[in-house]
């Protein structure tokens, strides 16, 4: 069975950036694909195939970004590309000054071929200092960030209940888990889901 | 809440364990992150291939307290390896020890499913880099098992 990451790989060493099918992408489930075998890289170590920082500027199809190292790189958007702001989104919507994580095919030109690219995603921890209807007060590592609840889109996962719009059962005191999409240059962040051990 | 007594050996000296994963940031990083340094052992980042563990040492194990939640978790150092597995899709990776974590007491009993299969309370957390090996990061957290590799 052809790999998404064959997929990507034999897609840009033919030259044709952009042109990987997404239906032949599409065939396999977000947990497969994540489960998809990658080349053995020791524990403990950088993964090449994984990239951190924020976007400094956008050509055609490539993402030039800055890490957070200084270590610059170069990842290509191609059909097949899954990209997330606050959920599932598309190319025109990543901009510059956005931060991202994205995993792919490291190319031998030093290029990553992305399968997935988070753009400003967050997950953090921390106690909810206060709570209104509209955002949460949380305290992070001794920072408040505030985080927006965004009508239609951020949830609330109360153990294993299924996810829930209702955000009002959340508490002040209470420790959380914030996934979410950061403002860029902010201490703020839109809620995509709030998980909560009860 | 009803907190259990802690297992007597640690569950974890007998066989895999499963509970919850997530993903946490450190080392040099940008938004909320930014304030993050490289961890309870000095060298961890978002983008290596690491994890955060609940007992590393007495004053670690003394912030995350998962034997409140009924789990004792062997202690186990900076650098010792582990293998993640997701319940979900059943990818897996090997990760080192780079920092003390996840505080497991704060989310006592909490569990997490993917369909039928389940696992509770949070024992283990992956860098970046290691939690999009088996699964996206969008998923925030997930039911896996932990052994060695």
């Amino acid at each position: 069975m052809t790999s998404r990451r064959q997929l990507l790989k034999s897609a840009l060493l033919g030259g044709g950036a952009g042109v990987v099918a997404a239906t032949a992408l599409g065939s396999l489930g977000p947990e497969a694909a994540f489960g998809a075998a990658a080349p053995d890289v020791a524990p403990g170590a950088p993964d090449p195939d994984f990239a951190e920082g924020r976007i400094r500027s956008v050509k055609e199809n490539t993402l030039l970004v800055l890490g957070s190292n200084m270590v610059f790189h170069r990842i290509r958007i191609v059909d097949g590309t899954s990209l997330w702001k606050l959920g599932p989104t598309t190319f025109d919507q990543a901009k510059p000054g956005d931060g991202l994580y994205a995993r792919g095919v490291r190319m031998p030109d030093g290029v990553l071929a992305a399968e997935a690219v988070w753009l400003n995603i967050v997950n953090i921890k921390g106690h909810v200092r206060n709570i209104t209807a509209e955002r949460i007060h949380l305290d992070h590592k001794g920072q408040q960030v505030l985080c927006h609840r965004v009508p239609g889109k951020s949830v609330a996962i109360y153990s294993d209940a299924p996810p829930s719009g209702d955000l009002s059962l959340l508490r002040v005191g209470q420790h959380v888990q914030v996934m979410g999409a950061w403002r860029p240059d902010t201490n703020e962040v839109d809620i995509a889901t709030v998980f909560s051990a009860h | 809440m009803t907190r259990s007594q802690p297992t007597d050996p640690p569950i974890d000296l007998l066989a895999a364990v499963q509970g919850e994963v997530s993903w946490f940031c450190c080392g040099t990083a940008w938004g909320p992150c930014s304030s993050t340094g490289k961890g309870a052992c000095g060298t961890c980042n978002s983008g290596s291939l690491q994890h955060a563990w609940p007992n590393t040492s007495d004053a670690c194990w003394s912030i995350t307290r998962p034997d409140s939640c009924g789990v004792s978790l062997s202690r186990r150092t900076c650098g010792f390896q582990h293998r993640i597995t997701s319940l979900c899709g059943g990818g897996s990776v090997v990760t080192s020890i780079a920092d003390c974590g996840p505080q497991t007491d704060l989310f006592c009993g909490e569990r997490s499913c993917c369909g039928s299969t389940c696992a509770s309370n949070r024992l283990i957390d992956l860098t970046p880099a290691a939690y999009s090996r088996i699964a996206s990061l969008s998923t925030g957290l997930r039911p896996c098992e932990i052994s060695t590799p």
